[in-house]
């Protein structure tokens, strides 16, 4: 097992920052190449690395693939990057695969059509903290003659929830190479080159990343590739970052959990089938008939024993499909379910924006509450090594794939893109039952996407190279 | 008869500079395909796939030229015969109109029997895996039909609740479906279905019989000197000995320097993703040229003609059918599959799994640019990336593809089917809830 080089990896990379609650991201444009370079430059001290555990406040930054042509990379290096950041997220095959589709279309985001350039995540211990940091950015950006396109607020909600009001951010994969005594089981932890470039993953092997010719790094700024030694390797300790804002229908969520159901009781129970969890976090699969406040940080569980016909939590539920675990309907085996399930994860790092509709985010008062006019929703933030193999496999795969699980109709319901066309019907959801199953349609969207982007989120002298990079 | 799953595959030389032609032709048959769909199933009622494509020349061994093709791949249910005449009957223009490019086709304009007899020369032999084995196209559409008929009927039925014994629920579908004109069909058992597994199982039983009787004379021979024995004797040991040496030779054959596929460009894989549009079911074709050395050649063909009789306990998830074959002497290993969704999903189906990797390897590591092997299964450095760049590497358009069913994927065929053959089958409870949950 290799050693992190954790002061060259940025600290998102193994932090959620749960103790800096308030952040904004920052998406920007840059004017002048040379004036761009001396704002990364000077912001690269101040860039978080994983080494450290910020009390106050934490930096991070990200770039697009026009971002970095931006800056002019010599050509061989931009086109060592994986073509689906090159193409990015609203390029015709890309959205294709993500299903992006109709209202989700990208000419309907409010962002992530035009020439964006970098992001930068500003992490603060409160408000005031957070407001400080971004004036010194602010400052500095403004000097360089750098355009902020938008600042995307973003806003922790109580008890670890989202915005329908479900316990969110449970599930996360563990870095073997982050734990000071790794489990005996290799199973219930992933090797580093999963979600850190530079590193063995899940194949015994380097996940693809960036690489310079050695003569376009005179300054010796990066580490020799491990696989060719007529390589620098750009991609080590990085990854890509990959953003979806999804603004979230929270009245229409409820409004149809209401009108397929009984009584509010039924209808929050029809939502919990819909994610896989009951409000509270506890897994329906261990919990099928109540919640059980005991369980709600509560992982291990699995499917195949446990529950393989999905009678307690349906094959299609939000997190079955996000993560099957040791139950894909399509195979044979428990062990060949894991495998193929480990090599689809993702390292989660998003936050909520908006105001909730109701503070404490109980379902049963959140569906008693009229439309409030205001836009809320998930900013998603993944960070994983492979864009194709871990995120947009599951989005297209998973999430969209109607026959996902043996299905007929069903896109994840609560994310995926509903509608039904001649060829295509996606907007049912499917409960197994006994005698019969059940079937919903007509599902709404109950998100909707409205901006999002590609980044590379380079380690730290990978960072110094772009700046040094004449 | 028999409703097992087959592939047929014809293919012809192709002057090469005639491709842009031809591909034209396909193209265009492809564009009418999105009016005619209806037409197309009517006319071809056997006929679940059809690719149709050209493959330009391709180098093996540095130096051989292997001649540009036109390739046919079809799947069918029922005789090759009758596949054949409906292919000639109803696609005889475009069948004429296209392998009338090549100098192997008939000269003047061959009747619709001659067509049949140039197919049928023109064939060769391929080896077929099919995901949902023994369901007939029109079965597709019945099955479909009878398991929604069947939900439709049980989300209206009010008095069979989840306090219902399962052996009441279980008659009640069994007595709306003997009841309902459109589905009394489905009353009787299913038709072949012992005569399909005869029909795939007997070449792997005739071998291991063939095997065993060896293995009995050469015991025999302990005893006795009669003639049979003698003969049969000498059957296991030379197959032992032949796979023994050809794995010898296959290891020497290993140290060649692995020479990796050139990455194919962004552009290329564009064009070829571009095709996958289809919501459900799409196709991918493969052509490599083998690895340097006749023993791959040898070896490979041995090995299909193995994958070949145990096909019927394959199982590659997601899968409608898949065929590999060997062309011109062996020298080129074509792949095409029919899979649900899109390639870049399918292709780690094989590559997630360690099992299904390894199986991979038994057939593509012979291919030009695929990885690098150790005693054929055992894995070198960077198997998955280099399994991924080798199809996406060898993967050709394919000008021409018609798919039979296009909006129902293997799992749910599967499932129709179960739940087809739990009907007036007798099961205990627990059994019964378990079928319950196909409809
Ligand atoms: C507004 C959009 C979304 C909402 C409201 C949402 C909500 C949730 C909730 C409530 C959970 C359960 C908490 C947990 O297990 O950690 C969850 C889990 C998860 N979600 Fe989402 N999610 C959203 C978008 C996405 C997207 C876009 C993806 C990726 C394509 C995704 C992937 C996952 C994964 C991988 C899990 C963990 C599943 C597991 O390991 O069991 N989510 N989500």
């Amino acid at each position: 097992m290799s050693k992190l080089e954790k002061e060259d990896i940025q600290g998102l990379l193994v932090r959620g920052y749960g103790n800096l609650p308030s952040a904004k991201y920052l998406l920007y444009t840059g004017s002048q190449r040379k004036e761009t370079l001396d704002f990364i430059l000077q912001l690269i001290p101040k860039i978080t690395p994983a080494s450290e555990k910020p009390a106050n406040e934490a930096l991070h930054l990200a770039f697009t693939y026009e971002g970095l042509a931006f800056l002019e990379l010599p050509s061989p290096v931009l086109d060592s990057f994986c073509r689906e950041f090159k193409e990015g997220m609203a390029e015709l095959q890309r959205q294709f695969v993500l299903g992006d589709t109709g209202e989700n279309a990208p000419q309907h985001w409010d962002w992530g059509n035009e020439p964006l350039h970098f992001l930068l995540l500003v992490y603060g211990k409160d408000e005031n903290q957070l407001n400080e940091t971004l004036a010194g950015i602010r400052q500095l950006s403004d000097a360089k003659g750098i355009t902020e396109l938008y600042a995307l607020p973003t806003g922790l909600l109580q008890g670890q929830k989202e915005h329908f009001g479900f316990r969110d951010d449970i599930s996360r994969p563990i870095i073997r190479e982050l734990l000071s005594h790794p489990p005996q089981d290799p199973d219930s932890t992933f090797p580093a080159g999963e979600f850190i470039m530079g590193y063995d993953n899940l194949y015994d092997e380097l996940a693809p990343s960036p690489t310079v010719p050695p003569q376009l790094d005179p300054n010796n700024k990066l580490p020799e590739h491990r696989d060719d030694s007529n390589l620098k390797d750009l991609g080590k300790n990085g990854c890509y970052l990959v953003f979806r804002q999804m603004k979230q229908h929270v009245p229409t969520f409820w409004e149809y959990m209401k009108a397929n159901s009984s009584d509010p009781s039924a209808a929050i129970g029809l939502a919990s089938k819909m994610v896989g969890r009951w409000p509270d976090g506890s897994p329906l699969t261990l919990c099928p008939f109540q919640p059980d406040p005991s369980q709600s940080d509560t992982n291990d569980f699995e499917y195949w024993e446990q529950d393989k016909a999905g009678l307690k939590c349906p094959i299609g539920a939000h997190i079955r499909r996000t993560n099957p675990r040791d139950h894909l309907v399509t195979e044979k085996s428990r062990k060949d379910s894991l495998e193929m399930a480990a090599k689809h994860r993702m390292l989660r790092k998003g936050r909520p924006y908006g105001p909730p509709l109701t503070p404490e985010l109980d379902p049963e008062i959140i569906m008693q509450k009229a439309d409030d006019g205001k836009e809320r929703g998930l900013h998603f933030i993944c960070l994983v090594t492979d864009i194709r193999r871990q995120f947009e496999f599951v989005q297209n795969n998973w999430v969209n794939f109607h026959k996902f699980g043996g299905l007929e109709n069903d896109a994840d319901p609560i994310i995926g893109n509903h509608y039904q066309n001649e060829r295509r019907k996606t907007d049912s959801f499917s409960i197994p039952e006994y005698p019969v199953r059940k079937i919903h349609s007509s599902l709404p969207n109950f998100t909707h996407i409205k901006g999002g982007a590609y980044f590379f989120f380079p380690g730290i002298r990978a960072l110094q190279y772009l700046t040094d990079n004449d | 008869m028999s409703t097992v799953h087959k592939g047929l595959t014809v293919t012809v030389t192709l002057d090469e500079q005639k491709i842009p032609y031809v591909n034209g032709l396909l193209s265009e048959y492809r564009k009418d395909l999105r009016l005619y769909q209806e037409k197309y199933r009517k006319s071809l009622p056997g006929t679940f796939f059809i690719s149709w494509l050209t493959l330009p020349s391709q180098v093996y061994q540095d130096r051989e030229t292997l001649p540009a093709r036109i390739l046919l791949l079809t799947s069918y249910v029922g005789s090759k015969s009758r596949h054949l005449k409906e292919l000639a009957a109803f696609l005889a223009p475009q069948l004429r109109q296209v392998f009338s490019q090549s100098v192997e086709f008939p000269s003047g304009e061959p009747s619709e029997e001659k067509l049949v007899q140039f197919l049928n020369q023109k064939s060769i032999p391929n080896t077929f895996y099919s995901g949902f084995k023994f369901i007939s196209t029109a079965e597709v559409e019945q099955e479909a039909q009878l398991k929604s008929e069947v939900l439709s009927y049980m989300q209206k039925q009010e008095s069979l609740g989840p306090a219902s014994e399962p052996a009441t629920v279980k008659k009640a579908i069994e007595s709306f479906v003997s009841s309902h004109p459109k589905l009394h069909w489905a009353s009787g058992g299913i038709p072949f279905s012992s005569q399909n597994k005869v029909q795939m199982l007997w070449p792997l039983a005739a071998f291991g019989l063939l095997m065993l009787a060896s293995i009995v004379s050469l015991i025999a021979l302990l005893f006795t000197d009669a003639l049979l024995f003698r003969w049969l004797a000498w059957i296991f040991p030379v197959f032992l000995l032949i796979t023994g040496a050809l794995f010898l030779l296959l290891r020497l054959n290993e140290n060649n320097p692995h020479e990796p596929s050139p990455e194919l460009s962004d552009e290329k894989v564009r064009e070829i993703v571009a095709l996958e549009t289809n919501p459900v079911i799409n196709e991918m074709t493969v052509i490599a040229p083998l690895k340097k050395g006749w023993v791959r050649r040898v070896f490979l063909a041995l090995t299909l003609k193995l994958v070949g009789l145990v096909a019927y306990f394959a199982y590659i998830p997601t899968v409608h059918t898949a065929r590999w074959l060997q062309m011109d002497k062996g020298k080129r290993l074509v792949f095409i599959a029919n899979f649900d969704n899109l390639s870049e999903a399918y292709a780690h189906d094989f590559v997630d799994s360690e099992r299904r990797s390894m199986n991979m390897a038994v057939i593509f590591s012979h291919a030009f640019g695929f990885p690098a092997t150790r005693w054929l299964v055992h894995k070198q450095y960077n198997h998955r990336s280099e399994y991924m760049k080798g199809v996406r590497a060898h993967q050709k358009i394919t000008q021409f593809w018609y798919s039979y069913n296009r909006d129902l994927s293997v799992e749910n065929l599967k499932r129709n089917r179960a739940f087809r053959e739990g009907l007036f089958k007798k099961m205990d409870d627990p059994a019964i809830k378990d079928w319950l949950l196909t409809i």
